[in-house]
């Protein structure tokens, strides 16, 4: 960051000013107008602002009736649980695959899941799921959610564990300490960073996800996004931008007060 | 003494849960999917043929879904990237300091369905757009917007993915920028008596582009099996992949179902294609040591 | 993009590694805490197979109370297409409460229509469950016709249901869907007739034959279309008719030749107007509703509804201008009936005969038939119901812009063969969409 004082001072031009402006206004601009959507009572074309305003509908979200409440309950409690599980699996499992000989082999299995297209899985693991008798169960959802979550948290967390952090870690045993200690006092402490990255962004995969809920969830799980996409199908915009406020605005402020975090914690490592 | 390393149980056992609840699973789907296209199983299939192959792949629906999904992530990959690149080089002190360095961090939340929702409600012909286009008189009519929804060149879909992307982009190579220190390489370039320009396309650009390649790749495959947002704001013909898997998937015609499962194939084939090809130059996994 | 890549880092770390080799090490017993992690993992994937079904007894030889008795308790999954608020209005405020007040019914509605119900019960079947997820299903003809075909319905059940001696299954618009004959396999929940709707504010004079139609369509460019969903694909069926000859000429079961003979005069038809539909017929709306929205936003002059009543529930909405009307072309419009169906393997069929019941309840039917409500057309022969009911159902107003029914009645077409609409689906795509 000290480098930032290094630039050559360039004429803070206002064209420059103007397009920073702009683009804070486009980071701005789908939560101001989702808001303002759903809160509307009728916005006719060509109108450029609603004719009035009907907060009614948050009322019934926000004091705990319809089902958006408890759509938004639901999904909170799969993303929490895929979040937690596939987080710690991926810490142990992507320990185990970074100081693997055949790293690269493992690794590329724990792309597969991750970079399939949900929907086009979904249909081919359907079947599976019915076997189980998982499909159209939380408990279905939440396994079929951290097949996508787990590999992202092997992937993310193989890359956490290098060479340095080995050496800390062995740095530990030479000091006579037991692994207990090797986690608690040195690699948990270190890894405290990434751990939340990781949670947080499985949470957001899982938070987010549409098709493979709605195919593994036989429609009968109703997370938020199932619940946005019905209100799209209903025409009835305005509930659909409600939802889709209940769907984003946890993540946003989740993300205003971890902002740099998400990202700069990364490369501490 | 060396104490952990691959013989650590956890990790093994850890490994073998993700083998027993994802790649296992998955494994056995594609058979299944194998079985079912060719006839094997199914409610309807009167036993084994090469059918429903030959009957897709003769048809030109396939190649043509094909053909637009990689259209729209190669627009997509070349659009995004070169947008995050050009505010990133433009913007870098605002995106650094003050308040949109907070605001650049909010698109991140939002997911493909309410991306594919906004930019309907913003590019339909009686969308924002178009209401501002005829509040400040730029067009008579809102009949007179070129379809930028449900459009055939694909741009409502190319849009929204780009949107999604830039945010990210711009975000990883603030990040890059700093964790290459760019600042102080450019300066080292500069002192050495390159210009601004060279600095830009011989060091800056080119330095990010090469440690964002594994995102770029990822980037590609993820638009390739897009859903949300062609499902919404595509043309009923061609389709994107997994828009057309969907819908043979649950199409009418009941004898027609392995067809969705043969896309399902092809485009698994393709994607881990991709997939090796980038672990093959080292894209995905390792980065080549390419900075000086 | 899929999931992943909507994180902030929805990808991997940008991380440089080395591949790590190192030598075997000698094992180690573990201790470390976080080894448990994947056994609840595992738990969790064991727990999600044990849902042991409680078989019910035999419901063919029970007794109706009894019947009501087993139903108290049930939670009853009822796929339906929520497409339209104010149906959902009618499940969510009327239907749900008041059968969990009078029988202890839980009714949960699961979003799902036609080819998505026949695909998940399709796959269920192949997958050999005995317990299907779902119980009943709002469903339609073709669907009623896939679902026989993979035997995925409950049945004969109709007969037994206290409410069925109010509806004539003689009537060839209520006892034969699609063709076939209904043999008990579905109970008829709805009777309507397929309408144009207009707003007159902006065309004065609406075509009445196809013809027509095509005319104004070339006059207009860019002002009319149809989805290609069940709503769309119904005004091609009509149209089809047209083209056979009129009324009749598709009766029967589906004929190869008679398809081959009358399809290819659609196809030119639709493909002469083609240029002129709305963004040149370049796409189509996927849904009847996306097709209500474009009429809605003023976009294209008509929509269309397989409800003749739909227009004044859309009026009260909001959503269509009061100078919205319908009206069926003169050569006769589909009328058919929809219904509800009981999935083979479900787990509460006690439950879905009672809701079924009480759906059909001349209460229930009335109630439906506002505009204000639904709108619906009811299934009950007026002339069965005690006189009391009569009345109330002669009296239900609130039409203002639809066409009175018993004026339409003698211009309502019998739906075709399933075949037909299944092979329509498909063909309109290679023959209109695609060229």
């Amino acid at each position: 960051m000290s480098t930032a004082t290094l630039e050559p001072r360039t004429k803070t031009a206002p064209l420059r000013r103007l397009a920073a402006l702009a683009v804070g206004a486009a980071c701005l601009f789908p939560f101001a107008y989702l808001l303002l959507l759903s809160l509307a009572r009728r916005w006719p074309f060509p109108a450029l602002w609603p004719d009035g305003f009907q907060p009614d509908r948050w009322h019934d979200v926000l004091s705990g009736t319809g089902n958006l409440a408890a759509g938004f309950a639901l999904s909170g409690l799969i993303s929490l649980t895929v979040a937690a599980l596939s987080t710690a699996a991926g810490y142990v499992t992507g320990k185990y695959i970074a100081y693997h000989p055949r790293r690269q082999t493992l690794l590329f299995l724990a792309y597969i899941p991750f970079i399939m297209s949900p929907v086009i899985l979904g249909t081919c693991l359907m079947y599976l799921y019915l076997k189980a008798g998982l499909a159209g169960s939380t408990t279905g959802v939440i396994l079929a959610q951290s097949m996508f979550a787990y590999g992202f948290g092997i992937v993310f967390f193989s890359a956490f564990w290098n060479p340095e952090v080995k050496a800390l870690e062995d740095l530990v045993f030479t000091l006579g300490g037991s692994r207990l200690d090797a986690y608690r006092r040195v690699l948990l402490p270190v890894s405290r960073g990434p751990l939340l990255v990781c949670f947080f962004q499985t949470f957001l995969i899982s938070w987010f996800q549409y098709g493979l809920t709605l195919l593994i969830g036989t429609g009968k799980v109703q997370t938020l996004p199932l619940l946005v996409y019905a209100y799209l199908n209903e025409a009835n915009v305005h509930y659909a931008a409600m939802a889709a406020c209940l769907l984003i605005l946890p993540p946003a402020l989740l993300l205003w007060i971890n902002k740099r975090f998400v990202f700069n914690e990364m490369r501490e490592f | 003494m060396f104490r952990t390393g691959h013989n650590d149980r956890p990790g093994a056992l850890g490994l073998a849960l993700f083998i027993l609840i994802a790649l296992l699973p998955i494994g056995f789907s594609l058979g299944y999917a194998f079985a079912y296209s060719v006839g094997l199983t199914g409610l309807l299939s009167e036993g084994p043929t090469g059918r429903h192959w030959a009957q897709l792949l003769r048809e030109g629906e396939i190649w043509a879904s094909f053909g637009l999904s990689l259209y729209v992530a190669a627009a997509t990959v070349v659009l995004g990237v070169s947008g995050a690149l050009l505010l990133v080089l433009y913007l870098r002190r605002p995106l650094r300091r003050g308040v949109l360095a907070y605001l650049i961090y909010l698109p991140l939340a939002l997911p493909a369905t309410v991306t594919a929702f906004l930019t309907y409600q913003v590019l339909s012909s009686t969308g924002y757009l178009a209401r501002w286009l005829l509040a400040l008189g730029l067009l008579e009519e809102a009949s007179q917007l070129p379809g930028l929804v449900n459009d055939a060149g694909g741009v409502g879909i190319i849009a929204a993915h780009v949107g999604m992307a830039v945010p990210f982009f711009t975000l990883l190579f603030l990040h890059l920028y700093d964790s290459e220190k760019l600042d102080a390489l450019t300066d080292l370039a500069r002192t050495l008596g390159a210009g601004r320009r060279a600095c830009l396309y011989r060091v800056t650009v080119p330095i990010l582009l090469a440690r964002a390649r594994p995102n770029i790749v990822l980037l590609f495959i993820f638009v390739l099996g897009s859903y949300e947002i062609p499902l919404l704001l595509g043309r009923q013909a061609p389709q994107m992949v997994s828009v057309l898997a969907m819908r043979k998937y649950a199409l009418f015609d009941l004898t027609e179902k392995p067809e969705a499962f043969i896309i399902a194939l092809l485009y698994t084939a393709l994607v881990l294609l991709l997939l090796i090809a980038g672990m093959r130059d080292g894209t995905v996994f390792r980065r080549g040591r390419e900075t000086p | 993009m899929p999931v992943p890549s909507t994180s902030p880092t929805g990808h991997p770390p940008d991380q440089d590694l080395p591949a790590y080799n190192e030598p075997p090490r000698p094992k180690l017993p573990f201790s470390a805490g976080c080894s448990r992690i994947p056994f609840v993992l595992l738990v969790v994937f064991l727990a999600g197979c044990g849902r042991a079904p409680a078989p019910e007894p035999d419901l063919a030889r029970a007794s109706w109370e009894e019947i009501e008795r087993l139903a108290r308790g049930q939670t009853v999954d009822l796929l339906m297409w929520t497409g339209d608020p104010y149906i959902n209005a009618y499940m969510r405020t009327y239907v749900i409460p008041t059968l969990r007040e009078r029988h202890g019914i839980t009714l949960n509605i699961v979003p799902g229509q036609g080819n998505q119900i026949v695909s998940m019960l399709m796959t269920e079947r192949e997958a050999g469950k005995t317990e299907s997820a779902f119980d009943m299903m709002w469903i339609n003809g073709e669907t009623f016709y896939q679902l026989r075909q993979i035997d995925a319905l409950y049945g004969p059940f109709t007969e037994r249901l206290p409410n069925a001696r109010y509806i004539d299954f003689d009537d060839p618009f209520i006892g034969i869907d699609f063709q076939q004959p209904v043999d008990g396999y579905e109970m008829p929940w709805g009777n309507v007739q397929w309408i144009l709707i207009y707003d007159s504010a902006r065309v004065s004079d609406p075509p009445r034959t196809p013809e027509a139609l095509a005319a104004w369509v070339k006059a207009h460019p860019g002002r009319f279309t149809f989805d290609t969903s069940f709503t769309g694909m119904t005004f091609l069926k009509t149209l089809l008719i047209h083209f056979a000859g009129g009324p009749g000429r598709l009766s029967g079961p589906f004929d190869p030749e008679t398809y081959a003979r009358h399809a290819p005069r659609l196809w030119r038809f639709l493909n002469e107007i083609k240029p002129y539909l709305w963004k040149r017929g370049e796409t189509f709306p996927a849904s009847v509703t996306q097709l209500h929205q474009l009429f809605a936003a003023g976009e294209i002059d008509f929509t269309m509804s397989n409800n003749d009543g739909e227009v004044d529930n859309k009026v009260l909405q909001g959503l269509f201008p009061e100078t919205a009307r319908a009206y069926v072309l003169d050569g006769g419009t589909i009328r058919n009936t929809h219904y509800l169906g009981i999935v083979k393997t479900a787990p509460h069929k006690a439950g879905a005969l009672v809701v079924c019941n009480f759906l059909i309840s001349p209460e229930a039917q009335l109630k439906k038939l506002d505009p204000q409500v639904w709108g619906d057309g009811t299934v009950l022969d007026l002339d069965r119901l005690p006189p009391a009911w009569q009345e109330r159902f002669r009296n239900v107003s609130g039409r203002r812009f639809a066409p009175d029914r018993a004026a339409i009645r003698d211009r309502a077409l019998q739906e075709p063969d399933a075949t037909y609409m299944i092979r329509l689906y498909d063909d309109f795509r290679r023959e209109v969409i695609g060229r």
